[in-house]
């Protein structure tokens, strides 16, 4: 084994001895990261969608100049390099 | 017996797709009325069944952008791109990418990535089951020869590197909790892992996902560590152990004798 | 058409093991109050699709529900109405899902959903003719084949018709029957909702359809609409409580064909628990009058059999 695969041997099972202890301690605590559960994701029904026969028929063409939405979501809180408010609506 | 001509499945999903064709000329009303409205129906099923599809899908997407955004955003990358397969849990494999492309999203630099990490939580969701090594048997490795041991990772083990702060992001939107506002200016290395039931995402250190990545590929520890060292310097290979360990990546650990 | 035609003493097996009692869909969100209730449903529906993946929550809710109540597996994504080649991929997942629970029934639909390699998601109408008829039944041999088992087909909820129908549904459906020796699924709000949709009397359909070959019945609300002339446009928007139409439609096909495995299908706004226990409560009503006429008219033939 050369010096430098050797080093590495050594670096390898320390750090993985202090890892263990760690994430043991961490188990015993209880205070590993917190799981989230996550519902069932994209499900297939056999029903027709939602019940009206007007939604998902718009004619307009979204991708072009049409475009009129803006982002504008629940979060608030996300701080832009460029300062406050990277979620308000953008005038172009 | 009389043969009729195949009826033209094609002509009915290119009206069905387009808004803007009338409706197959062989459908018909018992009326003889027009028959748009209930063409409609389907074209509604279709579009608003995997727009609702993709919602839930991209669940913190759709609160970064807010509800009329997404919807609209979601619309058009299903005209573009309509499933594959039945199995709609597989729809968005494409979104992120997509999502890079959409000119109204760019003031959300963030939101692609973010959306790859939603593709990858729900891919987790189904992915195939294994029993995480326990920590006690973990410990009972000879560790001197981990360098040249190779691993088995959970199934549902994926990982997503970001330019911005994809898990701060997601955990922030999967808890009601107030937190003070978030810096971008920093970048984070997605982990997620369903070792049991419950789906798991946390950051890795920098150089984590590329660690990860030699491992899961069939590197050996000593490789891994090489290949994180390469993109991230000052690699920290104790707290990635320990989050992997933590996390129950490790299904196995194979050891040269 | 002798060559296609099952013969006469393999008629005898049925496709499905389901009991004559109400079962629900199943929901994942329901999983916690369906541990911690008696149970007392029929059995249980599932989509395929929804359990192809390989592990996680699907399946270790899944399993569980197997092992307690009766399991039927409804499929949508077949595209058994379709003019091209069944997606044998499709077809093997699914063969793979049914040694994997070995349900008490598969059903399908008489619709069709894929286009070359593009799903979409939806349950599309198909004209009832000679050339879609070969296809159906084709498509319906070849599942059969794969599963090692008949199957059951459902008929579709119609919102327009096509001139190039030679066939009425029930005809084409009888067609389908006779020549695969598969199964139905009634769908009683999908009988409903055509209809009212393309102006036929729902008693009628219900007094014509093939009944003898109904294994299971389908129950559900729809949605109401219009369409540009003001005619009553029904949506099969499976939302909302079964209607009373429909119930009094049900009972009208109970009284054909006897007490027979009944689901309440709610797949949208999906209601709480005991809701839907509730719809389930009121279709084992109808089958326990319509069990006990049949247990009347028996005792008074056996009555006449004493005194004749």
């Amino acid at each position: 084994m050369s010096d430098k695969k050797l080093c590495a041997a050594i670096a390898i099972a320390g750090a993985f001895a202090t890892a263990v202890a760690l994430a043991e301690t961490a188990k015993a605590a209880n205070d590993q990261e917190k799981c989230f559960g996550v519902s069932l994701k994209g499900k297939n029904d056999c029903a027709a969608g939602p019940g009206t026969s007007c939604a998902g028929t718009s004619k307009t063409n979204y991708q072009g100049d049409a475009w009129k939405y803006v982002p504008k979501g629940t979060c608030t809180s996300i701080v832009t390099p460029k300062g406050k408010g990277s979620l308000e609506p953008i005038s172009h | 017996m009389t043969i009729s001509a195949d009826f033209d499945q094609g002509a009915f999903v290119r009206a069905l797709l387009d808004p803007e064709l009338p409706p197959p000329n062989e459908l018909e009303t018992p009326g003889g009325f027009r028959p748009e409205r209930r063409f409609a129906v389907y074209r509604n099923n279709v579009c608003v069944g995997l727009v609702d599809a993709l919602a839930e899908r991209f669940p913190i997407c759709l609160q970064l952008v807010g509800d009329e955004f997404f919807r609209a955003m979601a619309q058009c990358y299903v005209r573009e791109r309509l499933p594959r397969t039945p199995m709609l849990f597989e729809y968005g494999d494409a979104f992120a990418t997509f999502v890079s492309n959409f000119k109204p999203a760019r003031e959300l630099p963030y939101l692609p990535d973010v959306a790859r990490l939603e593709y990858a939580v729900g891919a987790a969701y189904h992915a195939a089951d294994a029993a995480p090594l326990p920590l006690e048997l973990i410990r009972a490795l000879p560790l001197d020869r981990l360098e040249s041991a190779t691993a088995v990772l959970h199934p549902s083990t994926q990982v997503v590197a970001s330019a911005y702060p994809i898990v701060s992001i997601w955990r922030r939107h999967m808890s009601d909790e107030k937190m003070k506002p978030l810096e971008l200016d920093r970048g984070e290395e997605a982990l997620v892992v369903r070792p049991e039931l419950a789906i798991s995402v946390s950051p890795l250190p920098s150089g984590g996902s590329d660690f990860v990545d030699a491992l899961r590929s069939g590197g050996t520890f000593g490789e891994a560590v090489n290949a994180a060292t390469a993109v991230a310097m000052d690699f920290k290979l104790t707290d990635c152990l320990r989050e992997l360990l933590l996390t129950g990546v490790f299904v196995a650990v194979s050891v040269a004798h | 058409m002798g060559a296609r035609s099952a013969p006469e003493h393999c008629r005898e097996r049925a496709a499905s093991s389901l009991p004559a009692r109400a079962g629900v869909g199943f929901k994942s969100v329901h999983f916690p109050d369906i541990e911690a209730s008696a149970r007392d449903v029929g059995f249980f529906e599932i989509h395929a699709e929804n359990y192809m993946g390989a592990g996680g929550t699907p399946h270790a809710q899944l399993m569980p529900l197997r092992r307690d109540s009766p399991l039927s597996i409804h499929g949508v994504g077949l595209s058994i109405g379709g003019a091209e080649p069944l997606d044998r991929a499709h077809l093997g997942r699914l063969k793979t899902l049914v040694e994997r629970y070995d349900p008490a029934a598969f059903s399908e639909h008489l619709a069709w959903s894929t286009q070359g390699t593009r799903f979409l998601n939806d349950l599309l109408p198909l004209p009832y003719n000679a050339t879609t008829l070969a296809h159906v039944v084709a498509h319906v041999d070849e599942i059969q084949e794969a599963l090692g088992r008949p199957i059951l087909l459902e008929n579709p909820a119609a919102y327009l018709r096509f001139q190039s129908s030679e066939y009425s549904e029930i005809e084409f459906l009888r067609e389908v029957v006779r020549r695969t020796d598969c199964r139905l699924l009634l769908d009683v709000t999908n009988a409903y909702v055509s209809a009212a949709n393309l102006g036929f009397s729902a008693d009628e359909y219900i007094d014509a359809f093939p009944m003898s070959y109904v294994e299971e019945i389908h129950l559900a609300g729809y949605a109401d609409d219009v369409d540009e002339v003001g005619a009553p446009l029904l949506i099969d928007a499976h939302c909302a409580p079964v209607p009373d139409a429909v119930w009094r439609l049900y009972d009208r096909a109970l009284a054909r064909r006897g007490p027979v495995a009944t689901l309440i299908e709610w797949d949208n706004n999906i209601p709480s628990w005991p809701t839907l226990l509730a719809q389930a409560t009121q279709a084992e009503a109808f089958l326990g009058r319509r069990r006990r006429a049949v247990e009347d008219s028996l005792r008074s033939e056996a009555l006449h059999d004493d005194l004749g």
